[in-house]
């Protein structure tokens, strides 16, 4: 059994169905993209693995190291280890991005980690991931552009360290140089007890994060999956071949 | 022996035979019967016919019918800036009577003086007999909105006073605190007057703290005078038990190039009527104020900033922030007038509140009143409930639904106190507010997911 197993998985938002049974496998260890054209389901997976409030699930199960977690709630997702970090990360008015940091860390991990532990190591990843320390002052995400929202959410997987890291267009409006530290930053997490799904639709960062299996969703449904070279070839491509590909599933 | 006053039967023996009693000054015994006089004329505010009381039902929740208390036996109460690391100024006013007045010696070295108002009347005769009454009813030539029996009542009656003065070019960080405290039922008068010259900078705390359950009406006039390029930060924290009833004016009035901050932090009392008031007569003058309110099961609140642009090219910025819960009832009337000839003028006056709980109600408005064409103005009012979207965001990084609760509304006030600049006075801001989410039943706060419908 699969670390992260979902079956048969339909999700409804506002009433229409947008997932018609998905079923995915990904094992701790391994790296698995996602890719498929706007508005074909990505987000709608991701953000039910995660708990979003907005989606129902309707069928189908998703059981993270062998517990069904549909019905969990986000935090207590969380807390077993799950992360997502956002196509659109969410600006939250005033709270303070320290506090907002601490209080998460301190959740996750069950512990007080004692402030000043605690700033150390959120100094030392930030400047790993290039995010001034001007940010500590910030509130959590308001004001930031695109690409420092993007890095923000990365730094938040740096210190919760969780073992399912699903990273929804993490890469998108990020420039080149941006988009190589926020790459080396998810390869300083990678090892065998995280599993990551990078859902993007290019393959200029799976040249840095190299993913062993690469999916493709059309519809609400995975139509595709291969290895690596399936995404040059849908990058070279396009998605005009889908049909085909659905074809042959 | 104390003649004893009413604060609905006032008259003029009593006022007579107590200003006597306190060793004031002729001068200022006439002044309080002169005030008197015109609380003859007046009547107690009429909700529905008033225009500044029609937020608040002066019958149902306000109580004249009492004695005005003047002293006691209990003793002050300690407070916000007793674990500074240095020494702050601490004037006490407990159950109606100035019972003590601290100045560190360095403050008293730069010519500070913080003193009995009522002894001020005589040793410091000039300023206080300038400047007493100016902003209120009691000088015809002052600002004041001049009709409103409880503003002239404290100007006839008031028992308590605090003289403050910062001589000009002096600039003292240490904060001057004034406690007032309530032990007694009865009717409370406190009074302040501050007088901050060119070019000097003061902080002014007011606490207001009480026993458990007392039943007191405690109506109060505060009259800061910040003259040219003076910088003045206020705050004001009502910590009230939730029995008593808090009229304040406070009121501003600043002149050339002056500076003025005014925070004010409304968490306890069952009706506060709070009127923050700011005259801006000098060009350059700029006005900050600030507030932040949480409304619990039964308590009223009624703020009413009130900022008037009388000189050009002065600024003012009002933002209120206040969170509801329980059956409770907020109102926010701001009031901006500008005069015709206040060319240049720049305002904007914002309010927002929080709806937790079902039952909570919030009224809001922001007047604009605009009689120059050349200014630029602006306002807005919203009210809202906790957001979904922001929730699940604090969720999905394992933060339970409660934390997360009490992170968001944390952040919703921050905007506002982070501003604050006087020691101490943010985090027992917050400290009050903590304790207010920590007593609510977080189960029952109601989520907006609007938000959850726009997906893009
Ligand atoms: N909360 C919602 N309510 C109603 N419809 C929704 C909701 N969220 C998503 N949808 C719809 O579901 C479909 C799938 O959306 P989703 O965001 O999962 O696509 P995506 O594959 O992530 O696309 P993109 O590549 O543009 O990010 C779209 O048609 C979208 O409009
Ligand atoms: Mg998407």
């Amino acid at each position: 059994m699969a670390d992260l197993e979902i079956r048969d998985l339909h999700v409804e938002a506002d009433g229409t169905e947008l997932l018609h049974g998905v079923d995915l496998d990904l094992d701790k260890g391994t790296t698995l993209a996602l890719m498929g054209p706007n508005g074909s389901g990505k987000s709608t997976l991701a953000y039910s693995i995660a708990g979003h409030p907005a989606y129902d699930i309707t069928k189908g199960t998703i059981t993270w190291k062998g517990e069904p977690i549909q019905e969990l709630l986000p935090d207590e997702r969380a807390r077993l280890g799950v992360f997502l970090a956002m196509q659109y990360p969410v600006e939250v008015p005033g709270v303070s991005l320290t506090n907002f940091l601490r209080t998460a860390v301190n959740a996750v991990n069950e512990e007080d980690v004692p402030v000043r532990e605690f700033m150390t190591r959120l100094r030392s990843e930030m400047s790993q991931l290039g995010v001034d320390e001007s940010f500590l002052q910030r509130s959590v995400n308001e004001g930031f552009s695109g690409g420092e929202k993007k890095r923000f959410e990365i730094l938040q997987a740096a210190l919760l360290r969780p073992e399912l890291a699903v990273l929804d267009e993490t890469d998108s409006g990020l420039d080149v140089d941006a988009l190589k530290i926020v790459a080396e930053g998810v390869n300083r997490l990678k090892g065998p007890d995280l599993g990551v799904l990078i859902i993007t639709h290019y393959t200029r960062i799976l040249r840095y994060i190299q993913p062993d299996q690469v999916h493709v969703m059309f519809e609400g449904r995975i139509v595709a999956s291969g290895g690596p070279e399936l995404a040059d070839e849908l990058e070279e491509h396009g998605y005009e071949n889908i049909k085909d590909l659905k074809a042959s599933v | 022996m104390t003649t004893t006053l009413h604060l609905d039967g006032l008259t003029e023996d009593a006022l007579t035979a107590r200003s006597g009693e306190g060793g004031e000054p002729d001068w200022l015994r006439d002044r309080r019967l002169a005030a008197f006089k015109r609380s003859l004329d007046q009547r107690w505010p009429d909700s529905r016919q008033d225009e500044f009381w029609r937020s608040t039902p002066f019958d149902r929740r306000i109580s004249v019918d009492r004695e005005i208390v003047q002293g006691g036996a209990a003793r002050a109460p300690g407070g916000i800036g007793d674990d500074a690391d240095a020494p702050v100024v601490v004037a006490n006013i407990v159950d109606g009577a100035l019972t003590d007045v601290t100045v560190p010696s360095g403050v008293a070295d730069l010519g500070v003086v913080v003193t009995d108002l009522a002894e001020a009347a005589q040793t410091h005769r000039g300023l206080v007999e300038a400047h007493l009454g100016s902003l209120t009813t009691s000088d015809p030539d002052g600002t004041g909105a001049g009709s409103d029996r409880t503003i002239t009542v404290n100007d006839a009656a008031w028992t308590a006073g605090v003289f403050v003065h910062v001589p000009a070019e002096v600039e003292v960080d240490t904060p001057i605190h004034v406690r007032i405290h309530a032990t007694e039922a009865g009717a409370h008068l406190p009074r302040v007057l501050a007088v901050v010259d060119h070019h000097a900078t003061a902080r002014l705390v007011f606490e207001h703290t009480s026993a458990d359950d007392v039943d007191a009406l405690v109506d109060e006039v505060v009259e800061v005078i910040a003259h040219d390029a003076a910088k003045v930060e206020i705050a004001t924290l009502q910590r009230w038990a939730n029995t008593v009833q808090h009229l304040a004016l406070q009121k501003v009035q600043a002149h050339r190039d002056a500076s003025v901050r005014h925070l004010s932090v409304t968490i306890g009392g069952a009706t506060v009527r709070l009127l923050p008031e700011f005259d801006l007569v000098g060009p350059g003058a700029e006005v900050r104020p600030l507030g932040v309110y949480f409304a619990d099961e039964g308590q009223w609140f009624d703020l009413q900033p009130y900022v008037r642009h009388i000189a050009p090219h002065a600024s003012s910025d009002v933002l209120f922030k206040g969170a509801l819960q329980g059956n409770s009832q907020t109102v926010f009337r701001g009031n901006i007038f500008v005069h015709a000839d206040a060319v240049g003028t720049s305002t904007d006056e914002n309010n927002r509140s929080l709806i937790l709980t079902k039952g909570a109600r919030a009224d809001s408005t922001p007047f604009l009143e605009i009689e120059c064409a050349d200014i630029t103005a602006g306002h807005g009012s919203a009210t809202g409930q906790i957001d979904a979207l922001h929730l699940f965001y604090l969720q999905s990084r394992g933060i339970d639904r409660d934390d997360a609760l009490r992170l968001i509304v944390f952040g919703f006030f921050r905007e506002v106190l982070a501003e604050g600049r006087i020691p101490g006075i943010e985090d027992a801001a917050l400290a009050d507010i903590a304790a207010r989410v920590e007593a609510a039943d977080l189960g029952s706060v109601q989520v907006n997911d609007a938000a959850l419908q726009d997906h893009t």
